[in-house]
């Protein structure tokens, strides 16, 4: 009962002051852009000076000035040629290129099998492997870093130091990827493999021709985290590239800082070239990367 | 399996056959995954384990069972009466929460003992912590101390930060996606680049553009990530405190502001998601009972996207025990321990130091730790929850 005299008495007020309600609502509505506007320029304040110092002169960097004077694009020849960021861009390219290959070949088949062919220890398997994703990487950099040196067991090719293999091979599987494409390949109706097994296609025929072709949206998810995760891991390839032949761009930045001293507007230009095929790559699939991170709730 | 039947029929040879087929073929799309994530996932901690237990520099050395663990812990009874403390933590909440609610008053009773627990709790854990520090590992067990700093500085803020930007942009407004896609950009790139622009722009040199806002507003240029003096110390002038109480340094509060800078956006759009998902009816029954706009935000909001802050709350503090990237390159040496977090310390131990078995040790430890948190958020996210 109270709540209906409420009720009216507010609904009276409300029309008695309907005009200055009205300024209150835009007033309201203005202060929540400002608040938002702020955050805006707080989360882009970082990039703005990081492409302003990269399009800098050595002087202006120092002699700090918002914006330099005439764009110094040859900064970027600079950081590409002198400084070996196009040498670390190349190498990133093909670690990222051959993990991606790898996670793919590995979670496509594992994903099949585990949510489409029954066979003992199944469960067992999966769920040991999803425990995996527990654990730290701390714990697992220094035996992984024994491993690949090969002082544990003998290797083939000998020791995986400053190799093309040692900074791909332990990111090619991982139970992330398994799990999510085994949800999916879970869904699809038994029909289609009865229809197929009646073609004569077998597991694999069936996996390459109608399953993957059906299943663009989660394999294009598996995609994304696994380009961003290659592309900027930093403490492995620190720790197994002591020469430059394979270092990535991530950990060539890193040695950019801790040598070049002042050539701040070279280390900026690095630094957007080290970020630019990850913006590119999220602008394209905007929608899908970030509807993936809310689906999936994974924090990196 | 494939095979309908009301009756399970006796396995006939071809069925037999079938089957271990089905299996060889499902073993072989399995191996690969497994081979990989077994060598490179498993294989490590069992191997940790392992070599925790000698003494290990570079080359292995003798057997020495468990005394790196107590080199490190420096006190076993100590770390009892710290586990104490946890459990008497525990105790204090649930007390807190269900105990006595069939008394006549009993909730307040209840937070009176749950406040008395409280003290008693804050006096274990500084008792068996002093124990511990004493004796063991002073590095490391402060470097978990630095972590906890990282993790109660960040977390909270970018949560509630999180929580506001993401409820106004659930309003009708215009250009949300651009919004949104704005506040996202810092978590999607790359965070090694990132970190390296922020080391720049929190240089100690006058013209750093954080000295530059700083000035703006009247304050003297700050030595940011190069301070290893407290915040405390830097604002009120209080000196000598123990290194608990007075907080984080300057250097380590930076880190804190990229952590926060780069992982809001996240948060955001999780929240975003969980708005969307409170149902639009809920809203209106409240606004017929006249609820003002704070007053549906707090009592219907709030409650209902519960489940989400806690995930995010849960996931976010293990994240930052396990943060490695940012920390490792927005470090210098000026700033000395203040920023070394427990993951750096490992990773320190092993990489400059070459101390193979202790690195192992504490990375055994944190990996309890994180497992012990794992394991909480399950438990209380179980039944402290509200679900819609």
């Amino acid at each position: 009962m109270a709540s209906t005299a409420k009720t009216t008495t507010s609904t009276y007020s409300a029309r008695k002051k309907g005009s200055s309600d009205k300024t209150k609502r835009v007033l309201l509505k203005a202060f929540l852009y400002l608040v938002l506007i702020l955050g805006a320029i707080v989360a882009l304040m970082p990039f703005y000076w990081m492409i302003s110092t990269s399009l800098m002169s050595l002087g202006e960097t120092i002699n700090r000035k918002w914006l330099p004077e005439v764009p110094q694009f040859v900064n970027y020849v600079n950081a590409w040629n002198e400084a070996d960021f196009a040498k670390y861009f190349f190498n990133s390219v093909i670690i990222t290129a051959v993990t991606l290959l790898g996670i793919m070949t590995t979670s496509t088949l594992a994903g099949y099998a585990f949510a489409r062919i029954k066979f003992w220890g199944r469960n067992v398997i999966f769920a040991i492997l999803l425990s995996t994703l527990m654990i730290p990487e701390s714990i697992t950099l220094l035996p992984n870093l024994l491993l690949v040196r090969g002082s544990i067991i003998p290797l083939p090719g000998g020791s995986w130091m400053n190799t093309l293999q040692g900074l791909t091979v332990p990111f090619m599987a991982n139970a992330f990827s398994i799990f999510l494409l085994r949800q999916f390949f879970a869904q699809i109706p038994n029909e289609l493999w009865d229809a197929a097994r009646i073609d004569g296609a077998g597991h694999f025929r069936f996996l390459m021709q109608i399953v993957l072709p059906i299943s663009k949206a989660p394999i294009m998810t598996v995609l994304l985290f696994g380009f961003t995760g290659s592309w900027n891991a930093f403490a492995w390839p620190l720790l197994v590239t002591t020469r430059d032949t394979w270092r990535p761009l991530m950990v060539g930045l890193w040695t950019f800082v801790s040598e070049a001293g002042p050539e701040t507007h070279l280390l900026m230009a690095g630094a957007v070239i080290s970020l630019l095929p990850i913006l590119v790559m999220y602008f394209l699939t905007q929608k899908q990367f970030t509807e993936g991170i809310a689906t999936t709730g994974l924090k990196g | 399996m494939a095979t309908i039947g009301l009756k399970k029929k006796p396995r006939s040879r071809s069925q037999f056959l079938r089957e271990l087929k089905e299996n060889i073929t499902a073993y072989l799309f399995i191996s690969p995954a497994v081979l990989v994530i077994a060598i490179f996932g498993l294989f490590p901690i069992g191997y940790s384990i392992y070599m925790s237990l000698f003494k290990w520099r570079v080359q292995k050395g003798d057997f020495i069972g468990l005394e790196n663990y107590s080199d490190i812990i420096g006190d076993w009874f100590g770390l009892l009466i710290f586990l104490g403390g946890l459990v008497l933590l525990g105790l204090a909440f649930w007390v807190w929460n269900n105990a006595f609610r069939s008394m006549n008053n009993g909730a307040l009773v209840a937070k009176l003992i749950a406040a008395v627990l409280l003290v008693a709790v804050g006096l274990t854990l500084s008792l068996g912590w002093e124990k511990m520090t004493t004796a063991g590992e002073d590095v490391f067990l402060n470097s978990l101390i630095i972590t906890l700093f990282y993790a109660l500085g960040s977390v909270p803020i970018q949560l509630i930060l999180a929580l506001i930007l993401a409820y106004i942009l659930f309003q009708n407004i215009r250009g949300k996606e651009i919004f949104r896609m704005i506040y996202f950009l810092p978590y999607v790139t790359p965070i090694v680049s990132t970190a390296v622009v922020f080391r720049t722009i929190f240089s100690p040199r006058e013209t750093s553009l954080a000295n530059i806002l700083i000035g703006k507003i009247g304050i003297e240029p700050l030595k940011w990530l190069f301070e290893p003096k407290p915040v405390t110390e830097l604002m009120f002038g209080w000196e000598n405190l123990n290194s608990f109480l007075a907080g984080p340094s300057l250097a380590l509060v930076t880190i804190i502001l990229f952590g926060v800078w780069s992982f809001v956006g996240y948060n955001t759009v999780i929240f975003l998601a969980g708005l969307g998902g409170i149902s639009k009816e809920i809203y209106e029954a409240a606004e017929i009972d006249g609820a003002s706009t704070w007053g549906l935000f707090r009592h219907v909001t709030i409650p209902l996207l519960s489940p989400i802050t806690f995930y995010l709350f849960l996931i976010s503090f293990i994240g930052t025990f396990k943060a490695f990237n940012h920390i490792y390159v927005m470090k210098v040496p000026n700033a000395q321990k203040t920023v070394i977090t427990a993951s750096v310390q490992v990773f320190q131990t092993f990489y400059t130091e070459n101390n193979f078995s202790v690195a192992a040790a504490e990375a055994i430890i944190l990996f309890l730790i994180i497992l012990g948190l794992t394991y909480a958020q399950n438990k209380l996210l179980g039944d402290r929850v509200f679900y819609g």
